[in-house]
């Protein structure tokens, strides 16, 4: 299982090596403006050919890169019902905090569980090495800590169940 | 060793020598323009040039009329000539751009100068003196998207621009109003205002990339471009416009400047200048990396953690923060310091780490022992 997992972050860390080679680019489309392209959208020939790594059927990502954005999409590994609530409360918890997160999308795109938006400003202000070891640090961190959850929820229905079946 | 120079924190967004090199112009990525001087062994801030709105794009200094000339993202350009009492005064410039512009160049002979925006279209300024004003000549087809970089032919007429349609182009930017008729060159012989004398894609088969940058040699035979898909090619017009083209392993390239007639200098996304030569049959190959700065390395990085940084996150290299180049993050433009394209000695990199950097070749040179130097 784990066999899969360094070719599959490497293969993501040299595709975002590549995709955050951004640059300041002004709108084309409206005057004065500023915005990212990959969420735009109304120029094709800024736009990059979005790239799939896939784990498995169950684990990928989506990279679709621009001019001057990165959109970077995680599906992440949900095995049974509660991996799937978790995981899902989790995501929402950060992604209503997007704002603090600053590279984080409020929404995720459609079929997968967390999105991040990477734009030029971003790696102009930051390392663009460390943003790359930040996300795979993520994508290696989020399985880890659903399974932690997955256990504490377990260990708890356990021991509230014991107590409540005390009195019969 | 390269000197450097470190402007704070913020990207360099373009930057600019004076005709001796004592004074340097360069934006912080903002609607201001530094001008700094060098005044008995360091560089002094002199005068803040504060007319644009939105953040300069492109600034061009003409040597030998001491004129700068900078462009911005609110579609504005002005052009700063220097008082009796050394303060900059700007004269508004009548674009006609409804975009930002995106790059700007003074002609050879410094009496027009050509301005790239987003409007999809070059406009080719000169002085009208009956108006006291800068008025603009446009070119429009075919572009079809952003203009990112341009440079002119050594005849002060031809001008090429790179743009984010994947080609590249060679115009005619010849103004009956101020100049003669210009004599034949490679590219052609009528060259009447905004004739494409050539046009060049950055990929055979399918797009290839935007260009990032665009120049002419010295000769203005040859031009150099490099494109998004980490490709650097070369045209000749002396051979009936015959291409050649390398797709490199580095990161993309945004700036690129010829050295020689055969050899020129390109860098970018990698953080690292590289030389690359043209040969006796106009193959363009990589000749070396000009950093020559080892990569630092960390006391006491055991092996366990070397083990674990390779299985836990697939990072092969275990130093953390700071690259093993000179520049920590991309360079953005390179501009000659001293001697000509033909024959340049020194050159300078500026890049998205606030760092400027003066390249000497003579020390390179004894650094990189195994190439040949012509």
């Amino acid at each position: 299982m784990s066999a899969t997992l360094r070719p599959y972050l490497s293969a993501v860390r040299s595709t975002l090596e590549a995709a955050m080679c951004l640059e300041n680019f002004s709108s084309q489309v409206v005057e004065r403006h500023n915005k990212p392209e990959v969420e735009v959208r109304t120029s094709k020939e800024l736009l990059l050919n979005p790239v799939v790594i896939s784990r498995n059927e169950k684990e990928k990502v989506l990279i679709e890169a621009s001019i001057n954005s990165v959109r970077i999409s995680i599906s992440i590994k949900q095995a049974d019902e509660i991996e799937k609530i978790l995981c899902h409360k989790f995501m929402r918890f950060m992604m209503m905090r997007a704002e603090n997160f600053v590279v984080l999308r409020r929404k995720p795109v459609e079929g997968y569980d967390i999105s991040f938006l990477i734009t030029n400003f971003h790696t102009e202000a930051m390392y663009k090495h460390k943003l790359v070891d930040f996300v795979i640090h993520f994508m290696e961190e989020i399985d880890k800590e659903i399974s932690e959850m997955k256990l504490a929820v377990n260990a708890r229905a356990r021991v509230c169940a014991e107590e409540f079946l005390k009195r019969f | 060793m390269p000197e450097s120079l470190s402007f704070g924190i913020d990207p360099i967004t373009a930057h600019a020598w004076n005709k001796d090199r004592t004074k340097l112009a360069i934006s912080p990525n903002s609607p201001e323009v530094h001008i700094y001087h060098f005044q008995r062994g360091e560089w002094k801030l002199e005068e803040i040039l504060k007319e644009h709105d939105l953040k300069v794009t492109g600034i061009d200094w003409a040597p030998n009329t001491n004129r700068i000339v900078t462009c911005s993202a609110d579609r504005n350009a002005y052009v700063w000539t220097q008082s009796e009492e050394k303060k900059w005064k700007p004269t508004l410039v009548l674009l006609r751009i409804n975009r930002a512009a995106t790059c700007v160049r003074w002609s050879p002979l410094e009496n027009k100068f050509a301005v790239g925006s987003g409007a999809r279209l070059i406009s080719v300024c000169y002085f009208e003196k009956e108006n006291d004003w800068w008025v603009s000549k446009h070119i429009k087809k075919p572009i079809r998207s952003t203009v990112t970089c341009l440079d002119w032919h050594p005849n002060d007429v031809l001008l090429a621009a790179g743009s984010t349609d994947f080609k590249v182009r060679v115009f005619s930017a010849y103004i009956k109003e101020i100049e003669d008729r210009p004599v034949s060159t490679s590219w052609g012989s009528k060259m009447p205002l905004g004739l494409m004398m050539a046009e060049f894609s950055n990929s055979t088969n399918g797009a290839g990339g935007w260009v990032h940058s665009v120049n002419f040699s010295s000769s203005g035979d040859r031009i150099a471009w490099v494109g998004h898909d980490s490709s650097i090619s070369v045209a000749d017009a002396s051979k009936g416009m015959a291409v050649s083209v390398i797709r490199t392993d580095f990161l993309p390239f945004l700036a690129c400047l010829w050295v020689s007639e055969n050899r020129l200098i390109a860098a970018g996304h990698g953080c690292c200048p590289m030389l690359f030569e043209v040969n006796e049959t106009g193959k363009v190959q990589f000749a070396g990396k000009l950093d020559a700065s080892l990569k630092k390395e960390s006391s006491g990085v055991s092996a366990m953690k070397k083990f674990q940084s390779l299985d836990r996150q697939a990072r092969t290299e275990t130093n953390d923060t700071s690259l093993g180049t000179l520049h920590q993050n991309a360079i953005t433009s390179v501009c000659l310091h001293t001697g000509n394209k033909a024959n340049a000695t020194k050159f300078s990199t500026a890049g998205v780490d606030g760092l400027l950097a003066i390249w000497d070749f003579n020390n390179l040179e004894s650094a990189m022992r195994g190439l040949k130097f012509n």
